[in-house]
């Protein structure tokens, strides 16, 4: 990893995506062990995966990940934590006035 | 679990709901034929890293007898089977709501399926990725919750002709980074604020029947005792290590209760017909449900803010004026307003945050029963 440039690596991935009433989830696994730190970003490839209602779908799939430099790296550290409100279930609506 | 489960809301994890043999049974709409009819809302959740040795070190040793206790309880699953539509689920006229209430519910309706998505995932990740059993079940065990619930949102959406879109999956996603303590801090707040906010509806609604525009509500209460478990569990967690609840980290725990509740009595205000249609004062609203966090908080926080300060109302006030103005100033590209208004929403914040708070002592023991 350098401190200013990004570098792209490839990884294979099992997508799994949940579209029932017992359940609604989706994940990403990458199969060979990559993990993710802050900020990098990790892009899916091919259509968008989609489970029609009542079912899972398991896909294996390629993944590229954009590996942060290190200052972004550093950068989201220290400032990903302010993004948190996010995480409250009344927090997501983007519009003051419905 | 060797043995399939029959029915999914019946397994006792994510993977063995899976697995459940009412996949092969389900009834599946084709999507070509609903996607036409069917609104699409895609969902957006974000994504976290955390400093996942950091959560591997966590001892629950100092607490072990509860830690197992609720983690026993968790496994047991007392809500298995709890998620499902029975006859209890009353028909609903969508067509016939009034437009505004309609508009501010499935508002509320996604928001809540995607703040449970989210939780869900962040969950999952940290399953995945920690190697301590104590803590990679806990967060099996609250991700199968998550998923349940963001489940029965979704069918309720399904219903108004909202279908949820997880093709975000295919999109480039950015992982930001959320301290571990900030990650207890934050869902623990999340889940006891959630646990207040859906009881206080539930035992309204009990009183005024008349009022349940949506047979939703009537799930609440076993719904927000999973979310009563899980703070639970991040009450011990922080029990674990009491720097996490004393010295300069009192200031962020100040911090975060001021930022959720400011945060959700903004987001209330946004649904005024929502709020009325269950006959509701979103005011009075608001501060049952402060009331209740904050004592339910007690267990593991060792200050509470001072709701009843005359500057409380005042700056919720002023908050959610300079908020309304931010957003039409952003709507209509007001350069000068917006910058007004992000100042005057943070001197609010900030004049909330400077509020003395109320100390006291910690009890001995942390846990505590859902009771409201």
């Amino acid at each position: 990893m350098g401190w200013m440039t990004k570098t792209t690596e490839t990884a294979p991935c099992e997508v799994e995506v949940s579209h029932k009433f017992e359940s609604l989830h989706a994940h990403v696994k990458f199969l060979n062990g990559a993990t993710i730190n802050p900020g990098d970003e990790v892009l899916v490839h091919g259509a968008p995966v989609m489970a029609p209602y009542g079912e899972v779908v398991c896909e294996t799939r390629t993944a590229t990940i954009t590996r942060a430099s290190k200052i972004e790296q550093i950068w989201t550290r220290m400032t990903g934590d302010f993004e948190f409100m996010e995480l409250c279930e009344f927090s997501f609506s983007e519009e003051v006035s419905l | 679990m060797n043995v399939q489960a029959k029915h999914s809301a019946d397994a006792d994890t994510v993977e063995d709901a899976l697995s459940a043999r009412n996949y092969e049974e389900a009834v599946v709409d084709s999507e070509s034929a609903t996607a036409l009819a069917m609104q699409n809302t895609l969902l957006t959740p974000r994504f976290y890293t955390t400093d996942f040795d950091k959560l591997d070190a966590i001892d629950v040793s100092p607490v072990r007898a509860d830690w197992d206790q609720l983690i026993d309880q968790m496994k047991s699953d007392p809500n298995k089977g709890h998620f499902k539509k029975n006859e209890d689920w009353d028909h609903i006229d969508w067509d016939g709501m009034e437009p505004k209430l309609k508009k501010e519910f499935i508002d509320f309706l996604v928001s809540s399926c995607t703040a449970e998505f989210s939780g869900c995932v962040l969950y999952k990740e940290m399953k995945r990725r920690g190697s301590n059993e104590d803590i990679t079940t806990l967060f099996q065990l609250m991700a199968r919750d998550e998923a349940r619930h963001a489940g029965f949102i979704n069918d309720a959406l399904r219903e108004a002709g909202i279908a949820v879109n997880l093709g975000f999956l295919t999109q480039a996603k950015k992982y930001t980074y959320f301290q571990p303590k900030f990650i207890y801090y934050a869902t623990y707040l999340s889940e006891k604020i959630g646990y207040a906010r859906y009881i206080t509806i539930y035992r309204h609604l009990e009183a005024h029947p008349e009022h349940r525009f949506h047979p939703i509500f009537k799930w609440f209460k076993e719904w927000c005792n999973d979310e009563f478990s899980h703070g639970e569990a991040f009450a011990l967690l922080m029990k674990t290590d009491p720097k996490l609840t004393s010295g300069m980290n009192v200031l962020w725990i100040k911090f975060f209760l001021t930022a959720v509740f400011a945060t959700m009595y903004v987001r209330d205000h946004q649904r005024p017909a929502f709020h009325e249609a269950l006959g509701v004062d979103t005011d009075w609203y608001g501060h049952e449900v402060f009331r209740k966090t904050s004592d339910i908080s007690k267990q593991i926080f060792p200050i509470t803010l001072d709701i009843d300060h005359p500057r409380w109302q005042k700056g919720l006030n002023a908050l959610q004026a300079a908020n309304v103005d931010l957003a039409d100033a952003k709507a209509h590209g007001k350069v000068f307003k917006r910058i007004g208004a992000s100042i005057r929403a943070g001197l609010a914040f900030v004049n909330l945050y400077t509020i003395p708070a109320k100390s006291h002592a910690l009890p001995a023991s942390t846990r505590l029963e859902p009771v409201y």
